[in-house]
C-alpha cells in the first residue's frame, strides 16, 4: 500500500485499509465453510452469493483508499455479475431441473471441512514464509485468496452434481479477484474485464450442457462415468 | 507492415466465422473455411519474412517473436490441413448421420472462433490477454467437442470444461502474483506485459515468482495435458469430431506450453535455471510415465492418440526442463513434429474409424487391403509417433536425448528411454495389426476419397521433409527462438 494511499485527501488510512481488508478475509473463509458444509444446492449457491458480495465491498473499499476508478468499475462489475446474476442462473436452473437435490459428497462432509481447514492453515503458513512480497498485496489478501482458490478446488473435486461443481469453480475464481483487487496496483481494468467476460461465457456453456444432458438422458453431467481407461 | 499484420492475424478467423453467418450451404461454408486458412497461413508467411529481417515486433498487447512465429506456423498449417480435410469428412459425416446437415454452420464458426482464440493465446504480450484467450479456446472448444451431442461426447465435454477451468484459474493466480511482483519493482501499466516482466525480471522477488510459476505450471500445465492433470485429454481427443480432435492435440496443448515457456523465461530470469527447469522435468518425466501403460493397454484408437500426447508433451517439457541450446531446440522442433505427426494420425484415425463404424482396434484390421493410401499414411504416422527415423519425430527426440546425457541428466535419460522403448513396441503392435491381416466383413470398401487425402498428404510431406532436412530458414527460425527461451 503506497503507490497512490498516501495523499492527504484520502478518506480511510492505511492502517484502516489493512484492517477492513481482513476482516473481509475472514467473512470470506466463513463463507467458504458455508459452502463446503452445505448439504443442498441452493444454500451454497447462497453462500457463493454472499461471498461476491464481499468482494465486491473489499473492490469498494480499495477504490476508496487508493483513489483508483478502475476498482470501482470492477467492483460495480462483480456485484451485478458474480453476486446478483449468475447466482440467480444457477438458482434459475435449480428450479428448472426441478429437483432439490442433495449435494451428493464424494467424501463425508465432516472430512471435507477438515481438508478446508488444513488448506487455510497452509495458505497462511506458506504466505508468512514469503516476507518482502507481501508488501505488493494489501493485508491477508494472498493466504485468504489462496485459501479459497484452494477450498474451491476441494469442492469441485469432492461433489458429483453439476451445480455444486460450478459453485466451486466460482468461489475459486473469487479468491483471484480478492487477491487481484488487492494488488498494490490493481489489474488493468480491460484485463478484469476480459477475466468477467469469460467466467460468464464459462458459466452459460455449463449450464446450457447441464440441461441438454437432464433433457436427453435425465441424469446430471458429473454423475456420467462411461468414459475409462 | 509486420505492426499491421499482428492485429489483423486474429481478425482473418474472426471475418471468415462472421462471413460463414450469412450461409447455410455446405459448399460455400467450406470453401470460406480453406479460403480463410490459406489467407491465414499466406500472411503468417508475410509476418515470418517481416520478422526475420526486423526482429520482434510489438502493437499494444500483442508481439510477435521467433519464438512465437515458431507455434504460430504449427497452427496456420494445421488450421489449412484441416480445412481440406473437413471437406470429404464432412461429406461422409452427414452421409452417416454423425452431423446434421442443418447445424453444420455452427459447427463452422466455432472452428474458427476456435482457431482466432488461439491465434490470439499465440500473439499476446500481456499475460492477462494470453490467459483470457486461453480461457477462450476452453469455452470455444468444449462447445465443439460436445457437438455430436450423444451423451459421451457431453460427458467428455463437461469434464474437460470442469476441469481445464479450474486448472487455468491456477494460472490466473500465478499471472497475478508475477503480476504483484512485477507491478513491486515496476509501477506502471507495463507490469503485465511479458516484454516489460523479461525487461526487470532479474530484479522480481524470487520467493513469489517460485509460487507463482508453480501455479502457472500446474494451470496451463492442465490446458497442455501434463501429467497428472491430464485426466481431460483422452476423452476430449477421442469424443470431439476429428477435425476438432487433430486441433486440440496438435495445436492447443502447444499453445498450452507457450504459455508455460513464457513463463519459465521470467522464473529463468528472477530465481536462477535451476527451478524452472526442475519442474518442468517433474511433470515431463510422470506425464511419459503416466501414459506408457494406458498406450499398451488400449483398444480404443483416438484414446491411445490421446494417450501418446501426453507422453509427447511429457517429452517437450523434459526437452525445455533439460534446457541449454540443444534440448531448448530439440524441445521446440518436437512442438512442430508432434503437431504435424498427431493432426496426420488423427486425420488417418478419423477416415479408418468411418470406414470401419468403430474405433475399436480388434475390429479395424486389413485396413491396407480397403485402403491402401489411408492405411499407409497411418502407418507412417504411427512409425513417425514411435520415434522412427526417417520420420521427424526421431530427430527431436534424439536432441532432446542429446541435451539430457550432456547435462548429466543419467536417470531421467533412463526412465525415458525406457519408456519410449515399451511404447515403440506397443505402438508398433497396435499399427501392425490395425494395416496388415484380413480385413473384415463389415469394412467399407468404397474408394478413398481425394478431400481427405490431400489434406493428410500435405501434412505428411512436411513430416516427412523435416525427418529428412530441416530447411535453413526455419532452422534459423528455431535457433532465434531458443535464443528467446536461453537468452
Amino acid at each position: 500500500m503506497r503507490a497512490h494511499g498516501a495523499g492527504a485527501e484520502d478518506p480511510v488510512s492505511t492502517e484502516m485499509v489493512h484492517a477492513i481488508i481482513d476482516d473481509i478475509g475472514a467473512l470470506l473463509l466463513f463463507t467458504m465453510i458455508l459452502i463446503v458444509a452445505a448439504g443442498q444446492v441452493y444454500r451454497a449457491i447462497y453462500a457463493v452469493a454472499a461471498q461476491s458480495l464481499l468482494i465486491a465491498i473489499a473492490g469498494g473499499v480499495l477504490a476508496a483508499a487508493t483513489g483508483n476508478i478502475d476498482l470501482w468499475v470492477i467492483a460495480g462489475i462483480t456485484l451485478v455479475v458474480k453476486a446478483i446474476v449468475l447466482p440467480s442462473v444457477l438458482h434459475w436452473v435449480v428450479r428448472r431441473m426441478n429437483v432439490r437435490r442433495e449435494v451428493e459428497p464424494v467424501i463425508p462432509i465432516a472430512a471435507t471441512l477438515a481438508l478446508a481447514v488444513v488448506i487455510v492453515v497452509m495458505s497462511f503458513h506458506l504466505s508468512a514464509s514469503l516476507g518482502t512480497v507481501r508488501q505488493a498485496i494489501t493485508g491477508n489478501a494472498l493466504p485468504v485468496g489462496i485459501a479459497l482458490t484452494l477450498t474451491g478446488v476441494l469442492v469441485m473435486a469432492t461433489r458429483m452434481t453439476a451445480l455444486t461443481q460450478m459453485v466451486g469453480l466460482f468461489a475459486s475464481e473469487n479468491g483471484i479477484f480478492f487477491t487481484a483487487m488487492a494488488v498494490t496496483q490493481g489489474m488493468p481494468l480491460i484485463i478484469e474485464i476480459g477475466v468477467i467476460l469469460d467466467v460468464i461465457l464459462a458459466a452459460l456453456v455449463m449450464t446450457i450442457m447441464v440441461l441438454r444432458v437432464r433433457s436427453t438422458v435425465d441424469a446430471d453431467i458429473a454423475d456420467l462415468d462411461r468414459l475409462r481407461g | 507492415m509486420a505492426e499491421t499484420l499482428l492485429w489483423v492475424l486474429p481478425l482473418v478467423p474472426t471475418a471468415t466465422a462472421l462471413l460463414m453467418l450469412t450461409t447455410r450451404d455446405r459448399r460455400i461454408l467450406s470453401a470460406l473455411d480453406i479460403g480463410g486458412s490459406t489467407v491465414l497461413l499466406a500472411l503468417t508467411l508475410v509476418l515470418v519474412r517481416g520478422v526475420a529481417s526486423g526482429g520482434p515486433r510489438t502493437f499494444g498487447v500483442f508481439r510477435v517473436d521467433d519464438l512465437g512465429l515458431v507455434f504460430l506456423l504449427l497452427l496456420v498449417v494445421c488450421t489449412l490441413a484441416v480445412s481440406i480435410y473437413t471437406v470429404g469428412w464432412l461429406k461422409q459425416a452427414v452421409a452417416v448421420g454423425n452431423m446434421k446437415g442443418e447445424s453444420l454452420r455452427s459447427y463452422f464458426v466455432l472452428v474458427h472462433a476456435f482457431v482466432a482464440t488461439m491465434v490470439v493465446t499465440v500473439l499476446a504480450d500481456n499475460l492477462g490477454v494470453l490467459w483470457i484467450a486461453m480461457e477462450g479456446t476452453t469455452i470455444t472448444s468444449a462447445v465443439l467437442i460436445g457437438y455430436h451431442g450423444h451423451h459421451h461426447g457431453l460427458e467428455a465435454a463437461w469434464k474437460y470444461i470442469i476441469v481445464t477451468t479450474i486448472g487455468i484459474s491456477f494460472g490466473l493466480f500465478g499471472t497475478v502474483l508475477i503480476y504483484a511482483a512485477a507491478a513491486d519493482v515496476h509501477a506502471g501499466a507495463g507490469a503485465m506485459s511479458w516484454s516489460a516482466i523479461m525487461a526487470v525480471a532479474p530484479r522480481l522477488d524470487p520467493g513469489i515468482v517460485r509460487i507463482g510459476f508453480i501455479f502457472v505450471m500446474v494451470g496451463y500445465g492442465t490446458k497442455a495435458g501434463l501429467a497428472p492433470m491430464h485426466l481431460w485429454l483422452p476423452d476430449a481427443h477421442s469424443q470431439a469430431p476429428t477435425p476438432v480432435s487433430a486441433l486440440l492435440s496438435g495445436v492447443l496443448i502447444k499453445c498450452a506450453l507457450l504459455g508455460i515457456i513464457r513463463f519459465q523465461t521470467i522464473a529463468s530470469a528472477a530465481c536462477g535455471s535451476k527451478f524452472p527447469a526442475e519442474v518442468l522435468l517433474v511433470f515431463g518425466l510422470t506425464s511419459i510415465v503416466v501414459a506408457t501403460p494406458f498406450i499398451l493397454a488400449q483398444h480404443d484408437l483416438k484414446r491411445l492418440l490421446g494417450y501418446h500426447s501426453v507422453e509427447h508433451v511429457g517429452i517437450v517439457a523434459l526437452g525445455l526442463g533439460f534446457g541449454g541450446p540443444v534440448g531448448t531446440y530439440g524441445a521446440l522442433l518436437h512442438v512442430m513434429n508432434h503437431g504435424i505427426t498427431k493432426a496426420l494420425a488423427f486425420f488417418a484415425a478419423g477416415t479408418a474409424i468411418a470406414r470401419y463404424g468403430s474405433r475399436d482396434m480388434r475390429i479395424i484390421r486389413g485396413l491396407l487391403a480397403v485402403a491402401p493410401v489411408g492405411a499407409t499414411l497411418l502407418m507412417f504416422a504411427a512409425l513417425s509417433l514411435a520415434g522412427v527415423p526417417p520420420f521427424s519425430i526421431f530427430v527431436s527426440e534424439l536432441l532432446v536425448l542429446r541435451a539430457g546425457i550432456g547435462q548429466g541428466h543419467f536417470v531421467a535419460i533412463a526412465i525415458f528411454l525406457a519408456m519410449v522403448v515399451i511404447i515403440f513396441a506397443g505402438l508398433l503392435h497396435h499399427a501392425g495389426a490395425m494395416a496388415f491381416g484380413q480385413p473384415a466383413a463389415t469394412a467399407g470398401r468404397e474408394a478413398e476419397a481425394p478431400s481427405p487425402l490431400l489434406g493428410m498428404l500435405l501434412l505428411a510431406a512436411i513430416m516427412l521433409l523435416l525427418g529428412l532436412t530441416i530447411p535453413a530458414s526455419f532452422d534459423g527460425l528455431l535457433r532465434r527462438a531458443t535464443e528467446v527461451i536461453v537468452g
